[in-house]
């Protein structure tokens, strides 16, 4: 091809069929590298899509190129998933637990976010730092304590163990993500206020709630997707059937002895990733500046 | 405007001065309104809002932090939770298991080579995926997807991908020629099974190490980039000169977030291997789990994820220095 080119083109740039080699090659250097990362990231998930709507005879034919449907898509192990084993409830539960921790977070969250972001009192900024600081505090340090303290309350093998228990990750990073929204909020604004007669709270509730909704809106989305990603908790405090998550129940439920379940388990996968994902996708950019401190611009 | 700078100056004094202004509201009851005029303190109302928040953090995490320290020098067990003190035995009973050495090692191996593969790898996909080319928000939303899927999830599909019988990859790998037909036994060999955590590892962390240093580089200004990208022999000399003093603090943070996560996390390793092939694949997290919840022993668990502590210090300390400066600017 290049050796046409040279004979085509103008012998005044000899050099540029060499040069259109050379973007050739790099283009498709960084097509076959992007590519390589794309299928190391994308194909665990094609792998459980294909998983979940293959039937039993294709999935576990050992001669059959796996990575295709060699007989027709059923939705059989889903249907399976739903009417034989407790999927449904670890979905309610699951969501349940997402709304009781995000109504937790958001009442503790928004007015610690709102008194370091507004007001000086001595010792915010420690306070401030001291909460983000807790972000780093891992469920494998706490767990042993803290399926204790569940006990003792009475709410082991409950799902409201996790309702008590999740607010503690999610209250530093909400109450972080806040305290930067609520900086965003123009102080004229609730100079104003004031001066019409607001009082503080009357301030936040009046102007600073209703103009950092978008912002309140990311940390609910946040909060939501951390519980359901939660999954060392919900193992040490749970063990009841119809209390567990979705996580939990997939990854220990559906696996009985030896037999495993693969389809109905992929589908399980399945189902809880999408949204996650999906929420995920609108929020990233929020998320990357919540967890450099703002730092990232 | 006066109003505004006054706050500034004398933050106690201005909240006074606004909450006799707001006052002539109609006076219900004295005391109300004496406790509503205390609350417009700055002082009474940023300690009262933030109060929450710290009785959180301190009734469950400051709290069962310190019971977990009393559990390690105690006989504490799930079934005699209020146990007699047994001074250091504890740890002197993990020193002396074998399992338990193995796993402190395996937590820094684990964590620091998946580590140093996100660096590397990293970086070279941030520069791939902050250039402009066609289809670029499609491929970053699809790469991104390892870290959106909950740990437990991932992890229960990698040790699908990796089953003795079905593994997908097995059959990819010897129809490609890379091994004969059976293939490797991914989960059941020391050595393999080692690897296979470090790549479900790296697998979940890479996007994340990758999205905080696009964020980290764009950051600096386009032409830099550009310029350093222009000319390959430029290119390493500014690597040096430009892009490495700006990336390495914000890489850094990446790194440290993600070291934390990876080396605290017991999910990938307890749905992969459950510390398996004869417990050589234990991080300290999952064993921990193991003696503490498993057995029931709560004491010698507690001291073995108390293992975790100094380097989440040491995470903390760095983490609390990187904010000041950042304050600073």
């Amino acid at each position: 091809m290049a050796s046409t080119d040279l004979v085509v083109g103008d012998f005044a740039i000899e050099h540029a069929p060499g040069h259109r080699m050379r973007r050739f090659f790099s283009s498709a250097a960084f097509w076959l590298t992007i590519g390589a990362f794309l299928l190391f990231a994308v194909f665990p998930v094609y792998w459980m899509f294909v998983t979940t709507f293959k039937q039993i005879n294709d999935l576990y034919s050992l001669d059959e190129n796996p990575l295709i449907f060699n007989l027709a898509p059923t939705l059989e192990h889903v249907q399976f998933l739903w009417d034989q084993t407790r999927y449904p409830t670890w979905l309610v539960n699951t969501v349940e637990i997402g709304v009781f921790t995000v109504i937790i977070t958001l009442l503790v969250s928004i007015p610690a976010a709102y008194a370091l972001a507004r007001s000086r009192f001595p010792g915010s900024g420690t306070l401030g730092i001291g909460i983000f600081l807790t972000y780093l505090i891992p469920p494998t340090l706490l767990f042993l304590p803290l399926s204790q303290i569940v006990v003792g309350l009475g709410l082991i093998n409950t799902r409201w163990s996790l309702v008590l228990v999740y607010p503690t990750f999610t209250i530093p990073f909400c109450t972080w993500l806040l305290m930067g929204f609520f900086r965003g909020v123009p102080r004229e604004m609730t100079e104003a206020a004031r001066v019409d007669g607001c009082s503080r709270l009357g301030a936040l509730f009046r102007v600073v709630l209703p103009v950092s909704l978008p912002g309140i809106l990311t940390v609910v989305i946040f909060a939501f997707t951390l519980t359901m990603q939660e999954y060392v908790y919900a193992l040490t405090f749970v063990s009841e059937q119809t209390e567990k998550t979705v996580t939990l129940g997939v990854s220990a439920d559906l696996i009985r002895g030896d037999v495993f379940a693969w389809s109905s388990l992929m589908a399980g996968a399945l189902i809880i990733s999408v949204p996650v994902a999906i929420a995920y996708n609108f929020f990233l950019d929020t998320f990357v500046k919540g967890i450099t401190g703002g730092a990232v611009k | 405007m006066a109003r505004a700078s006054s706050e500034r100056v004398m933050p106690a004094e201005a909240g006074r001065e606004r909450a006799s202004a707001a006052a002539p509201v109609p006076i219900v009851s004295r005391i109300g309104g004496a406790v509503g005029q205390l609350f417009e303190h700055e002082w009474v109302f940023g300690y009262t809002m933030i109060a929450p928040a710290i009785l959180y953090i301190v009734l469950l995490v400051a709290y069962p932090f310190f019971v977990a320290l009393r559990f390690t020098v105690t006989s504490a067990s799930v079934s005699e939770p209020i146990a007699s003190f047994v001074g250091l035995r504890n740890f002197v009973d993990i020193w002396n298991d074998d399992i338990f050495r193995r796993a402190l090692i395996n937590t820094f191996v684990f964590t620091i080579s998946s580590q140093v593969i996100q660096a590397f790898l990293g970086t070279i996909l941030a520069f791939l995926l902050l250039r402009p080319f066609r289809g670029r928000r499609v491929v970053r939303a699809l790469f991104i997807i390892p870290f959106t899927v909950p740990v437990a999830i991932g992890a229960i599909t990698w040790s699908w991908m990796l089953n003795p019988q079905y593994s997908v990859l097995n059959w990819v790998g010897s129809h490609i020629g890379l091994f004969p037909a059976p293939g490797p036994n991914w989960l059941g060999e020391e050595q393999l099974a080692m690897i296979s955590v470090i790549v479900v590892n790296v697998w979940r962390g890479l996007p994340f190490t990758t999205i905080l240093l696009m964020a980290g580089i764009t950051a600096v200004p386009q032409e830099i980039i550009e310029a350093a990208a222009l000319d390959a022999a430029g290119f390493f000399r500014r690597w040096n000169d430009i892009i490495v003093p700006i990336i390495a603090p914000i890489l850094f943070i990446a790194l440290l977030f993600s070291f934390v996560s990876q080396f605290t996390d017991m999910t990938v390793v307890w749905l992969l291997t459950r510390g398996n092939p004869v417990n050589t694949t234990h991080v300290l997290a999952s064993y921990a789990f193991e003696v503490g919840i498993v057995s029931g022993d709560l004491g010698r668990g507690a001291a073995i994820s108390l293992f975790l502590f100094p380097v989440l210090l040491v995470a903390a300390i760095v983490m609390l220095r990187y904010l000041k400066s950042q304050q600073l600017d």
